[in-house]
């Protein structure tokens, strides 16, 4: 499997140049595609929320668009004189803001992609010296908000099963503990940097983390897609000048197919993660 | 595993062999109508796929003024000497170069500046100097504009002005004073970028559809069947 960070951070770099440099609808859709792809074998549990996130993010520059926006040819309706939202009602102004839309959803799947692919302690750990204590206390501090969003779900349900007020205005009998519990988690994340003699001296690793063959080639390939999609002349998908998009050129689809990498490797990887029913 | 390396590897060199026919010449009409009811046409041939409403004005070798509006596009402030002085804020008070696109057999305002529309084979752009909204250039018909008899392969000529089909440039209007014209630099392009051509589209390209239209179902086709794959995998 990849494990290399700076292997997945190109790799997203290369997904998201491609989703927002063309924003051809066609292309959008084979990312989509390339992105749940590679997700599907790495993915640790169910993160329907991350998924629910995506989507609603998606369909709200479509609402902005096609309520905010006059232009195009493609008339769905006409709405009287009401100030902001009245006038014409275009599909331009749909497609519009279906493809910033995809281009927001293909965002939030690259960075769950990377955030299941990636183990904060492997980010750390290829950091240069000087930004090592910087980098810890960010991952540290960037790992406490879903720590304490638990918690706080963890404290209400309590409540809940004691029969008592959820609502806001038990708020004050909700932060309390949520202070203490977070409290005690910070002197715990600091007693556990003090054992590991953190800032003490020079580090090591148990574990030193190794370029795999999979890692190079998924760099490789992930900068051969990026230098294809800079490199590769296209006319970005603007449906206000032309609604029908056009179908991607050869060249970027194979661009698009570079980015399936990891998931290719994956499916080739004689390691069968299949649960066993027998 | 074998099988399916190999798969990819088919549809990468398909992908690669097939190109757009990048070299076919293509042909755009231009239509300017002057304020005193006097018409110019221009037939423009291009090599690329498309080129902008501006570059079509450019191409056509008529004298022009434009302002750029940022991501709006660039406005026609003057165009083949009409209004005399370019106005300040480009527009002035009274007449103005209004744009306009042929769609079917109807002229329709466009609603980008002249850099940011798009026009392909066969597409016609229209500029009327007149007052008020909607104004759109008398009727005329692509055909008309590039219909003169077809020259014999090769005469689309590099530096070569566009021919004028229709009405002269009318030759009441007045020149330009030459302080303004210091002030305001031509932004006319040089001969050696004009690629003009007086007959109509030569034998129209005859682009083979389908194959990018097969690259992107395979493509698909492909993506799908490895998520197949992977979805019976477990993660780590």
């Amino acid at each position: 499997m990849i494990r290399h960070p700076l292997a997945w951070g190109v790799w997203a770099i290369a997904v998201l140049a491609a989703a927002f440099i063309d924003r051809n609808p066609y292309l959008q859709a084979l990312l989509v595609l390339v992105v749940v792809n590679v997700f599907l074998p790495y993915r640790a549990r169910r993160r329907v929320g991350t998924w629910k996130f995506a989507v609603a993010l998606a369909l709200v520059p479509v609402l902005f668009s096609v309520a905010l926006s006059r232009f195009g040819q493609h008339v769905l309706f006409t709405l009287p004189a009401i100030p902001i939202i009245g006038g014409r009602w275009t599909f331009d102004a749909v497609a519009f803001g279906a493809s910033t839309g995809l281009a927001l959803l293909l965002t939030v799947a690259v960075f769950a992609v990377v955030q299941s692919t990636v183990r904060s302690a492997d980010v750390v750990a290829i950091l240069p010296r000087p930004l090592y204590r910087a980098g810890t206390t960010l991952a540290l501090a960037l790992a406490f908000a879903p720590k304490t969003l638990t918690a706080f779900q963890s404290i209400r349900e309590a409540r809940q099963l004691r029969g008592q007020r959820t609502g806001w205005r038990s708020a004050p009998a909700l932060l309390l503990p949520l202070l203490l519990t977070t409290l005690e988690r910070a002197l715990q994340y600091g007693e556990s940097l003090d054992a590991r003699g953190f800032g003490s001296g020079r580090r090591s690793r148990y574990r030193p983390l190794h370029w795999s063959a999979q890692d190079r080639l998924v760099l490789l390939t992930s900068l051969a897609a990026i230098v294809a999609i800079a490199i590769v002349p296209s006319v970005p998908y603007n449906p206000y000048l032309e609604l029908v998009p056009r179908v991607p050129n050869p060249d970027q689809l194979v661009a698009v197919g570079l980015l399936a990498v990891p998931a290719v490797t994956a499916s080739l990887s004689r390691v069968d993660h299949a649960p066993h029913h027998a | 595993m074998w099988l399916g390396a190999a798969a990819v590897a088919a549809l990468i060199a398909a992908c690669l062999s097939i190109r757009p026919a990048h070299a076919a010449i293509h042909h755009a009409a231009l239509v300017i109508q002057h304020a005193s009811g006097s018409v110019i046409t221009r037939c423009v041939a291009f090599a690329e796929d498309q080129i902008s409403g501006l570059q079509l004005v450019e191409r056509s070798g008529v004298q022009y003024e434009a302002q750029d509006f940022g991501s709006i596009g660039s406005a026609m402030c003057q165009l083949d000497r009409e209004p005399s002085t370019v106005p300040a804020g480009c527009f002035g008070a009274g007449p103005y170069w209004q744009y306009f696109h042929r769609r079917g057999s109807a002229w329709q305002t466009s609603a980008l500046g002249a850099s940011s529309s798009l026009l392909r084979d066969g597409d016609m752009d229209g500029w009327h100097f007149a007052a008020g909204t909607n104004q759109a250039p008398g009727n005329i018909a692509f055909s008309s504009v590039c219909a003169a008899p077809a020259p014999p392969a090769g005469t689309a000529t590099q530096a070569a002005p566009a021919a004028n089909h229709a009405t002269p440039i009318p030759t009441a209007t007045p020149a330009p004073s030459p302080s303004l014209e210091a002030l305001v630099p031509s932004t006319s392009p040089p001969p050696k970028a004009v690629l003009t051509s007086t007959g109509p589209p030569t034998q129209p390209p005859q682009a083979t559809a389908l194959g990018p239209w097969l690259a992107l179902g395979s493509t698909a086709i492909l993506l799908l069947t490895l998520g197949a794959v992977n979805l019976r995998r477990r993660g780590p």
